[in-house]
């Protein structure tokens, strides 16, 4: 048992010991909101560590930590080491700027203003459609049951709620009230609430609820993927198209650093690092590379934030007065 | 006559176990078993596959690592506050011994938070420390200090009941014979203390092993960095890798069950003594 103890002491130390320490790599934090961890993890990372590796002969060891992009964000508030963050909202990213962890300035140096990819809000359901749902308004009815990720902490959340309203508001002869309407009639129905769209995934996947709603990328069936995914996708007549937004943040970043991660950042714009994100379901900045996923859905009448006055605007007028002070006082949650 | 009697003792000997069998199985044992099940599900292959992927091997080392570091600190720690709080008189000497023993009551989240707001780049020390290159959140230190706090009581709750009923006849004949107070505690206390010191660090290794709420504030989640086993396991189960998420947290419970099965050894040789 002495020497059990002793071979598990001696595995456990093994690679701080002196003979283990080789050259030290350069290190590249970035933290990410939930649905980025196996694209980043697994492709991104890989893929700019080997491409770093050939143009200088330097070692670059990428550390991630993903969560719901609230989460992220607070996060980053308490002040990890994060160098390079990407969250799903604007709003996150001004909470930063707010809290003084960000300027305003880091985005301007950006393509397409830090925006680095997007993706449809989507509604899925079980496989044959059993409950029949083909629109947002479908999910009013009495007797569904939705998974919905939690707008506290979910970027995805705050994305659903937005898509909600604008898909009523945007039908045709559409009334002033129908937004609000079809939020009370879908928060109605929220069953659970998971704190990331990957964590609201999971719970629908261990057979939770009839409906959840969320990125499409997040539930694209994958190539790789053992067992497909036992859930159909369904696009809503109208959507939001959300918008990621990659966050700089100087003050982690050392001089020597610098080139190493201007060269990670101009990798995700790069026409490889787009091809990445198509390929694990992300639609890409660039309109031509999108042909390149045949999965991709279509969407009628698909809209970004900016229709609804930016994140800013919309975050007053939808989110909170709407949906916080309006709907969810109304069903007392 | 008598085989049935002694068929039928047997029978009424064996129920209560049974009985508790039956309790036990949806409380405990089922989702304990689930875990095995969902660990074994892509075959045994797999489970080894996903238990040597660096993440997992740093996770696990980290994990061992800072446990044994928890033990090391609370064994010395807990067995000065032990003694003090066992063989000293002072005023507010129960009130101390509570609050001591908070930790265990206290959400862990709430450590890892009020820890942040105290050393963090935030924080009261945190900003003292900043300009001198400072900064234990978010690096192991963090998660020590974390594990350290969140254990503390169980030391001593192991410690203080064996030096309260410890005989003071041996220490006073040490003093007698022109001992002082740290030649006594070495050579007439801490022989007394060896079981429970043992018991009192597995326990203390066991429960560092897999604490959580604290270490998810204070660590930052860092994969390879700061990324404890029990924070892998939530990462995984988050981002749906159930299989992986299991496969580590059947290793885990491995890990506890040889613990306590030690630590039920000693206690056991500790009370025939």
């Amino acid at each position: 048992m002495v020497f059990a103890a002793m071979g598990l002491i001696v595995w456990t130390v093994w690679p701080w010991l002196p003979s283990q320490k080789s050259s030290k790599p350069q290190t590249l934090v970035l933290y990410g909101f939930a649905i980025l961890q196996d694209v980043i993890a697994k492709e991104i990372f890989p893929a700019f560590q080997k491409k770093w590796h050939k143009e200088t002969g330097r070692r670059v060891e990428l550390v991630g930590s993903f969560a719901g992009s609230g989460t992220v964000t607070n996060q980053l508030i308490m002040g990890v080491p994060a160098q390079l963050a990407i969250l799903s909202t604007e709003l996150d990213v001004k909470r930063l700027q707010k809290a003084g962890v960000v300027g305003t300035e880091f985005r301007k140096k950006l393509p397409c203003q830090g925006i680095v990819n997007g993706t449809p809000f989507v509604i899925v359901v079980r496989p044959g459609n059993p409950k029949n749902i083909h629109d947002f308004s479908d999910l009013t009815r009495p007797g569904i049951r939705i998974v919905h990720p939690d707008p506290l902490t979910s970027g995805a959340a705050n994305w659903s709620i937005v898509a909600e309203y604008g898909a009523a508001l945007r039908r045709p002869g559409a009334t002033v009230g129908a937004g609000k309407n079809l939020l009370r009639g879908i928060w109605q129905n929220v069953a659970v609430q998971a704190g990331s769209a990957r964590a609201a995934r999971t719970q629908f996947e261990q057979g939770f609820g009839d409906a959840l709603i969320t990125y499409e990328q997040d539930v694209l069936p994958q190539d790789k993927a053992a067992s497909p995914r036992k859930l159909e996708i369904i696009y809503p007549r109208s959507t939001i198209f959300s918008e990621h937004t990659l966050v700089v943040i100087n003050k982690h970043i050392a001089k020597e650093e610098r080139q190493m991660i201007q060269s990670f950042v101009d990798f995700l714009w790069s026409e490889e690092g787009q091809r990445i994100f198509v390929k694990n379901g992300f639609r890409s900045v660039d309109q031509r590379l999108n042909a390149g996923n045949r999965k991709f859905g279509h969407v009628e009448d698909l809209f970004t934030i900016k229709d609804f006055g930016g994140w800013d605007k919309a975050k007053k007028d939808i989110i909170d007065q709407i949906w916080k002070t309006g709907v969810l006082k109304e069903l007392k949650r | 006559m008598k085989q049935i009697r002694t068929i039928q003792h047997k029978i009424s000997s064996w129920l209560p176990a049974g009985f508790l069998l039956l309790v036990m199985l949806p409380l405990i044992l089922l989702p304990l078993a689930s875990v095995f099940i969902y660990a074994f599900k892509g075959g045994l292959g797999n489970l080894v596959l996903s238990l040597t992927t660096d993440d997992v091997l740093f996770a696990i080392r980290f994990s061992l690592i800072i446990a044994f570091a928890t033990a090391l600190v609370n064994a010395a720690l807990g067995t000065y506050a032990a003694y003090v709080l066992s063989k000293t008189r002072f005023p507010g000497r129960t009130q101390l011994g509570i609050i001591l023993n908070l930790p265990v009551a206290i959400p862990n989240v709430v450590v890892g938070t009020s820890l942040l707001l105290l050393w963090g780049p935030i924080g009261l020390f945190g900003q003292a420390l900043e300009p001198m290159g400072l900064q234990p959140m978010f690096t192991p230190v963090g998660v020590l200090l974390a594990h350290i706090f969140v254990t503390f009581p169980y030391m001593l709750g192991t410690i203080k009941p064996v030096l309260d009923d410890l005989e003071t006849t041996y220490e006073e004949a040490a003093y007698t014979m022109g001992a002082n107070r740290l030649q006594t505690f070495f050579h007439v206390v801490l022989p007394a203390l060896k079981s429970g010191l043992l018991t009192g660090s597995l326990l203390t290794f066991a429960h560092s092993l897999g604490e959580f709420g604290a270490t998810i504030m204070v660590s930052g989640n860092l994969r390879l960095r700061t990324q404890t086993a029990p924070l892998y396991i939530f990462s995984q189960f988050e981002a749906g890798n159930i299989q992986a998420a299991n496969s580590v947290a059947a290793l885990l419970s491995l890990i506890s069950f040889v613990l306590f099965s030690i630590i039920i050894y000693f206690a056991a040789r500790n009370s025939r003594k």
